[in-house]
C-alpha cells in the first residue's frame, strides 16, 4: 500500500495539468449529479411534505351556491363513498378573473376565501409565507411574488368577472392545491372587511369550497370525476371547479421535471467526459511510461500493485473532487431553488440531504474505479524485457491508405488523410461525440425556434388552441354577441371554442373542447391522426388516453354529462397537455346531446393593429351583463410563458456552452494522444523540411473527415428523430406526436460552426507541434 | 579552386545544463566544399552531432554564422527562423539517420515521395527519379510497396539514402549511417554513399567508425568543441593500403 501510494504521488506530480482537468471535470459532474439527485429525490417530495403539513385535500371541489340542501347532498355523497377519509366545507366566492403578472395577464378561476377561515381550515389549510401585518387587503399565492412591483403595502389591481377591484397587498400564502393557476383554481385570501365588502358587491357568487381527503391518493382523478358528475347531475345550473392531487402534483412540477432532466443529462455528459479523460490519461501514461513500468516490474512490482497505485491515485482525486463538487451544489442550489419556486410556487427549505450526497459520491467513485480498471488492463500485458527495450508495438500494416504515387490529392491533404485512416479509434470517438453534439445542437435549435423566437408551436402543443381574445358570454346573450361580432370590423375570425367536462363511461373525466366547426380553429395540428369530429355522433379523444384505454379510430365510446349519456364514434386523436392527456373534442351538436351551455366561450382573432384590450372592453360595454369575462389571450400567454422562456434560454445557453466544452475536451484528449503517438513521425517530417504550420494543418485536417461526416450525418439524423424524441420526453403530459419546426438555417449554421470551432480548437491544441525539435532525432531521443 | 558548399565563422554552441553553461562548439571557422565526402570524427562528446545539426539547419548556433553556397547575406542560414530553416532543409539538404527514421505508417515509396513532393510538384518526374534511385540502391519494386518494418535494416537505410537524395540536395548529411546495422549491411550502405559521392553528390558524414571514415576524402577531427585537425585523403579506392595508413596515423596523432 505504501509503495502504491508513493507511485501515485509520483504520477500526480508529473501530470499536474491533466490532474487539474480531471479535478475540474469530476467537481462539475458531482455538482450537477448532486443537484439532479436533490431535485429528483427530494424536490417533488417537498410537495408531499407540504401536503401533509397543511393536511391538504386530494380533491378540491368548488360549486357556486351555499344553500344548506346542496351542502347536505354533497356531504351525503361524500360520506356514502368508501374512498372518502375526511372532508371539509367552507364558505367562499368563486369567479373567473385575472391580474397582471410578469409583463402579461394571468387568467384563472379565483376561489376567494376569508383570511382567518383559510388559515384555520383543518383540511386544505393555507399558510402565510410573508405577512405585512396590514389590517386590510389581499394575500396572493407566493408564486406571484414577482419583483419590487409586488412589494407588500402596494395596491394590486385585479379583475373579478368583468369588474375591477383594487386591494392593498398584505402578504403571500402557500396553498398546496390552490396556489397556482396550474391548479385549475387560484385561492386569494381577503381580510374579513374586504371579504365582506366583496360579498356585498355581489360580483363573485357565494360558493362552497369542498376539500376531500381520500384513502388512496392515486385514485384522486377518478374521485374528482365522481363527485363532479354526481353534483353536476343534481345541480346542472351550478358552476363547478375541481382539481385532484394527481393533476396538481404533476402540473406544478413540470418545470422541475424539465430542469431535472436537463441537469441529469448534463451531469452524465460531464461525468462521461471525466471518465474518458481518466481512461485516456491512463492509456497515455502506460504508453509514455512503458520503460518505467517495465523497470518497476523488473524490480519486483506486480501488475496488481501498479494498477492499485492508479486506482488509489484516481479514486482519491475523484473522491475529494466529488465531495467538494457535491458541496458546491449547495451553493448553487439557492439560485436553482429560486427559479424552481418561481415555477412551483411552493417554498423549499434547503437542508443537507445525505442520500443524494452519498449516491453522487458512490456513482462517481464506482464509475471512476471501473474506468481505471478497464483502461489499466494493458499493464498486465507488459513484459519487463520487451517494455525496457522499446515498448509494445501496435502498428498494423494492413493497407497503405492514400498512396502518394497514385493519389491525386495535394501532399498536405494526402498526409492528413493517412493520419485519418490510421487513427480509426480517434475517428470513432470523434464520430460518437459529434453525433451526440449534433443531437444537442438540433435540440437547442428546436427550443430556440419553437420556444424562444416563436413560441406558437410550443404553446399550440401545450395549450391546444390560442387566439387573440376569448370572450365568455351567457347562453341567452349568444345571439346578440354573434350579431355584434358580424358588425364589428375589428373581429377577423370568431368561433366557438368552449371547454366543458364530460365523463367517459368506462373511464374518467375528460375535458371536452367544443366547437361548431373545427376547420375554423387556428391550431389545425390539434387533431394529428384521423380527423376532427364533424357530426354530432363523433368525438376526437386524446391520444394518450386512447392508448391507455386501447381505443382506436372507429371505436365507439359512451360519454356522459349533466345526467345524460350518448355514444360517439372516435374520428381522430388529439394531443393537449393541459389536462395531462385527458381531453376530447366534440362538435356543438355532439355536446348538446348530453349537456347544455349556461355560457359559451368564443375565440376571436382580431384585425391587425387592433388593440385587444380595447376590443374586449368595447364588447363588454356594448353587451353589458351578457359578457361574463373577456380575456386578452395573447397577454395571458405572454405572462405565463415568460418564466418558461427564461428557463428555456438558460437551458439552451447551458447546452451550447457545454457542447463547446465537450468538443474542446474530447479534441484535447485526441490531439494530445495523436501528438504523443506521432511525435517521432512529426520529428522526421520536420527534419525533412516540413514546417510546424504544415504539420499543424495536417493534424487539424486529419480530424475533419470524421468531424464533417459525423456532424452532417448527426444533424440529418437528429433532425429526423428530434420530434419523436421530444414527444417521448413529453409523453408524461399527454404529448404523443410533435411537429415542431426544424430550424434548417440554424442547424446548418451551427453544424458549420461546430466543425469550424473544432478545426480552430485542433489548430490551437496542435501548436505543441512547434515544440517538436528535429535535432532530437539525430541525438537518438 | 574548390567551390565552397558551407562556411562557418566563429561558430559556437552552448547548452545550459544544471545551471552551468556548457560550450559544446567553440569558435569554429570551417569551409566545406562541393563534391567532397567530408567525414567528421571525434570522441564521444566532442560536438560532432552538434556541428552536424548546425550545418544542416536542424539547430541554430549560439554565436557565429553559417553560410550556404556563396558569401552574400542572403545565404546566411544561421539567423533564419525555424520555418525558413525547414524550407532550407527541404531544398538543399538530405539526411541519413543512424536510427533510419522512416515513417512507420507510410510505405517505402511514400516515405520517399513525402520528402520529394515538398519541393517538386511534378509527381511523374519525381516517381521516375525515385524508381531510378531505388534501382541504384537495389530496392526492388515489391519492397517499395512495403512498410519500413517489413524490410531489413540495410534495405531501410538504403531507402533512407534514396529519401535523402530525392530532391537532389546540395549536401547529404549522414549521422552514423551504419551505427545501427551489421557489418555486411553497413558496408552496402557505405558503398551506396560512396557511389553517389563519386557521381558528384556532396556528403557530410559523422562517424566514430574508422571503416566508415575511410570513405571520406576529407577528415575533420573534433575535440572539445573545436576542430583539432584535418586530413586530406583523396578519393576512396578499395584496398588502398597507403590511404588507410595515412588515416590511421592522422587519428593516432589526434589521440583517437
Amino acid at each position: 500500500m505504501k509503495k502504491g501510494f508513493l507511485i501515485a504521488c509520483s504520477n500526480l506530480r508529473r501530470v499536474k495539468g491533466q490532474t487539474a482537468a480531471i479535478i475540474i471535470l469530476v467537481l462539475l459532474a458531482a455538482c450537477m449529479l448532486n443537484l439532479w439527485l436533490m431535485l429528483a429525490m427530494d424536490y417533488k417530495q417537498n410537495f408531499d411534505r407540504y401536503h401533509d403539513k397543511l393536511n391538504a385535500e386530494h380533491v378540491t371541489f368548488v360549486i357556486t351556491g351555499d344553500d344548506k340542501e346542496m351542502r347536505e347532498f354533497i356531504a351525503e355523497t361524500l360520506e356514502k363513498d368508501p374512498h372518502t377519509l375526511e372532508y371539509r366545507m367552507d364558505d367562499a366566492m368563486s369567479m373567473v378573473g385575472s391580474f397582471e403578472y410578469n409583463g402579461g395577464n394571468v387568467n384563472t378561476d379565483f376561489v376567494i376565501l376569508e383570511k382567518e377561515t383559510a388559515l384555520t381550515r383543518s383540511i386544505g389549510r393555507v399558510e402565510l409565507v410573508e405577512d405585512s401585518g396590514l389590517a386590510s387587503g389581499i394575500y396572493f399565492p407566493m408564486l406571484y411574488r414577482g419583483n419590487q412591483e409586488d412589494a407588500m403595502g402596494r395596491t394590486r389591481r385585479i379583475t373579478i368577472g368583468d369588474s375591477q377591484a383594487e386591494y392593498t397587498l398584505c402578504g403571500f400564502t402557500n396553498s398546496v392545491m390552490t396556489g397556482s393557476h396550474n391548479c385549475t383554481m387560484t385561492a386569494l385570501l381577503l381580510t374579513a372587511d374586504q371579504y365582506k365588502a366583496l360579498e356585498e358587491k355581489g360580483i363573485a357568487p357565494r360558493s362552497t369550497m369542498v376539500s376531500v381527503r381520500i384513502r388512496d391518493k392515486s385514485e384522486s382523478m377518478d374521485f374528482e370525476a365522481m363527485i363532479k358528475n354526481a353534483v353536476s347531475s343534481r345541480y346542472p345550473e351550478a358552476r363547478t371547479l375541481s382539481n385532484s392531487y394527481t393533476l396538481v402534483s404533476s402540473s406544478r412540477y413540470i418545470s422541475q421535471m424539465i430542469c431535472s432532466g436537463v441537469v441529469s443529462a448534463m451531469a452524465f455528459f460531464v461525468l462521461l467526459i471525466a471518465l474518458v479523460v481518466i481512461a485516456s490519461n491512463i492509456i497515455h501514461y502506460i504508453q509514455e511510461n512503458m520503460t518505467n513500468l517495465g523497470a518497476l516490474k523488473a524490480v519486483g512490482y506486480t501488475s496488481g500493485q501498479l494498477i492499485s497505485s492508479l486506482l488509489l491515485q484516481f479514486l482519491s482525486i475523484a473522491a475529494l473532487s466529488a465531495a467538494v463538487g457535491a458541496g458546491l451544489s449547495y451553493c448553487l442550489f439557492p439560485a436553482v431553488n429560486t427559479m424552481m419556486i418561481s415555477q412551483t410556487g411552493i417554498p423549499y427549505e434547503l437542508r443537507f440531504l445525505p442520500l443524494p450526497f452519498v449516491a453522487a459520491l458512490v456513482l462517481i467513485g464506482g464509475t471512476v474505479a471501473a474506468a481505471v480498471w478497464l483502461s489499466s488492463r494493458r499493464i498486465r500485458k507488459i513484459e519487463p524485457i520487451a517494455a525496457l527495450r522499446q515498448g509494445i508495438r501496435t502498428h498494423s500494416f494492413k493497407r497503405n491508405f492514400v498512396p502518394l504515387e497514385s493519389s491525386s490529392v495535394p501532399l498536405q491533404a494526402a498526409l492528413a488523410l493517412k493520419t485519418t485512416f490510421s487513427s480509426m479509434k480517434h475517428n470513432v470517438t470523434v464520430c460518437v461525440t459529434m453525433l451526440v453534439l449534433s443531437l444537442v445542437v438540433v435540440f437547442s435549435g428546436l427550443m430556440l425556434e419553437n420556444m424562444i423566437i416563436d413560441m406558437d408551436p410550443f404553446i399550440s402543443l401545450i395549450v391546444g388552441e390560442t387566439a387573440d381574445s376569448c370572450i365568455n358570454v351567457n347562453a341567452d346573450a349568444e345571439e346578440e354577441f354573434l350579431q355584434l361580432m358580424e358588425e364589428e370590423p375589428g373581429a377577423e375570425k370568431v368561433y366557438l371554442f368552449h371547454t366543458a367536462d364530460v365523463r367517459h363511461m368506462d373511464g374518467v373525466s375528460l375535458m371536452a373542447s367544443v366547437s361548431e366547426d373545427f376547420s375554423l380553429i387556428n391550431n389545425q395540428d390539434l387533431c394529428f391522426r384521423g380527423r376532427f369530429p364533424r357530426y354530432d355522433n363523433e368525438v376526437a379523444v386524446a391520444a394518450k388516453y386512447a392508448r391507455e384505454k386501447g381505443l382506436e379510430v372507429g371505436n365507439e365510446i359512451t360519454l356522459t354529462a349533466d345526467g345524460k349519456e350518448a355514444v360517439y364514434l372516435i374520428s381522430g386523436f388529439t394531443q393537449i397537455s393541459n389536462n395531462l392527456g385527458r381531453d376530447c373534442l366534440l362538435t356543438r351538436s355532439g355536446y348538446e346531446r348530453i349537456g347544455h351551455f349556461q355560457n359559451l366561450s368564443y375565440y376571436i382573432n382580431v384585425a391587425e393593429g387592433e388593440d385587444i384590450d380595447a376590443f374586449n372592453e368595447s364588447v363588454s360595454e356594448r353587451l353589458g351583463a351578457g359578457v361574463n369575462i373577456t380575456i386578452n389571450v395573447l397577454a395571458t400567454l405572454n405572462g405565463s410563458s415568460a418564466v418558461y422562456v427564461s428557463l428555456m434560454k438558460m437551458i439552451v445557453f447551458a447546452i451550447l456552452v457545454l457542447s463547446v466544452v465537450i468538443i474542446a475536451f474530447v479534441l484535447y484528449l485526441l490531439v494530445r494522444t495523436l501528438l504523443s503517438t506521432k511525435r517521432r513521425d512529426y520529428g522526421i517530417l520536420k527534419a525533412l523540411g516540413f514546417t510546424s504550420g504544415q504539420l499543424i494543418l495536417q493534424t487539424a485536417v486529419s480530424f475533419m473527415p470524421a468531424m464533417a461526416i459525423s456532424t452532417a450525418l448527426g444533424l440529418v439524423l437528429s433532425a429526423m428523430v428530434i420530434n419523436p424524441l421530444v414527444a417521448l420526453f413529453l409523453s408524461g403530459i399527454g404529448i404523443v406526436e410533435c411537429t415542431f419546426n426544424i430550424p434548417v438555417g440554424f442547424i446548418v449554421a451551427a453544424g458549420i460552426g461546430l466543425v469550424a470551432a473544432a478545426f480552430g480548437i485542433v489548430c490551437l491544441l496542435s501548436l505543441k507541434v512547434r515544440r517538436i525539435a528535429p535535432q532530437a532525432l539525430l541525438a537518438g531521443e | 579552386m574548390k567551390e565552397i558548399l558551407l562556411k562557418t565563422e566563429n561558430l559556437s554552441k552552448s547548452f545550459s545544463s544544471g545551471g552551468t553553461l556548457q560550450h559544446v562548439l567553440k569558435n569554429i571557422d570551417l569551409e566545406l566544399y562541393k563534391g567532397d565526402f567530408t567525414v567528421i570524427m571525434g570522441a564521444s562528446g566532442a560536438g560532432k552531432s552538434t556541428l552536424l545539426y548546425a550545418l544542416s539547419g536542424m539547430d541554430t548556433p549560439t554565436l557565429g554564422t553559417i553560410t550556404f553556397g556563396g558569401t552574400g547575406d542572403s545565404n546566411v542560414i544561421s539567423n533564419l527562423s525555424p520555418d525558413a530553416l525547414a524550407v532550407f532543409r527541404r531544398r538543399h539538404c538530405g539526411f541519413v539517420f543512424q536510427q533510419i527514421y522512416l515513417v512507420d505508417g507510410m510505405s517505402v515509396m511514400d516515405n520517399v515521395l513525402a520528402a520529394g513532393l515538398l519541393v517538386s510538384k511534378d509527381k511523374k518526374a519525381l516517381v521516375k527519379r525515385a524508381k531510378e534511385l531505388f534501382q541504384a540502391v537495389g530496392i526492388s519494386e515489391e519492397a517499395q510497396r512495403k512498410f519500413p518494418a517489413q524490410i531489413s535494416g540495410g534495405e531501410a537505410q538504403r531507402v533512407g539514402i534514396v529519401r535523402g537524395l530525392i530532391n537532389s540536395p546540395g549536401v547529404l548529411f549522414a549521422d552514423e549511417p551504419t551505427g545501427a546495422l551489421n557489418s555486411k549491411t553497413g558496408l552496402e550502405v557505405l558503398d551506396t554513399l560512396t557511389k553517389f559521392n563519386e557521381s558528384g553528390q556532396s556528403v557530410v558524414m559523422v562517424t566514430h567508425d574508422m571503416r566508415s571514415a575511410r570513405r571520406g576524402n576529407r577528415i575533420l577531427y573534433l575535440k572539445d568543441g573545436a576542430v583539432l585537425g584535418e586530413c586530406i585523403l583523396g578519393r576512396y579506392q578499395h584496398g588502398d593500403q597507403e590511404r588507410h595508413e595515412k588515416l590511421s596515423s592522422f587519428l593516432t596523432e589526434m589521440g583517437w
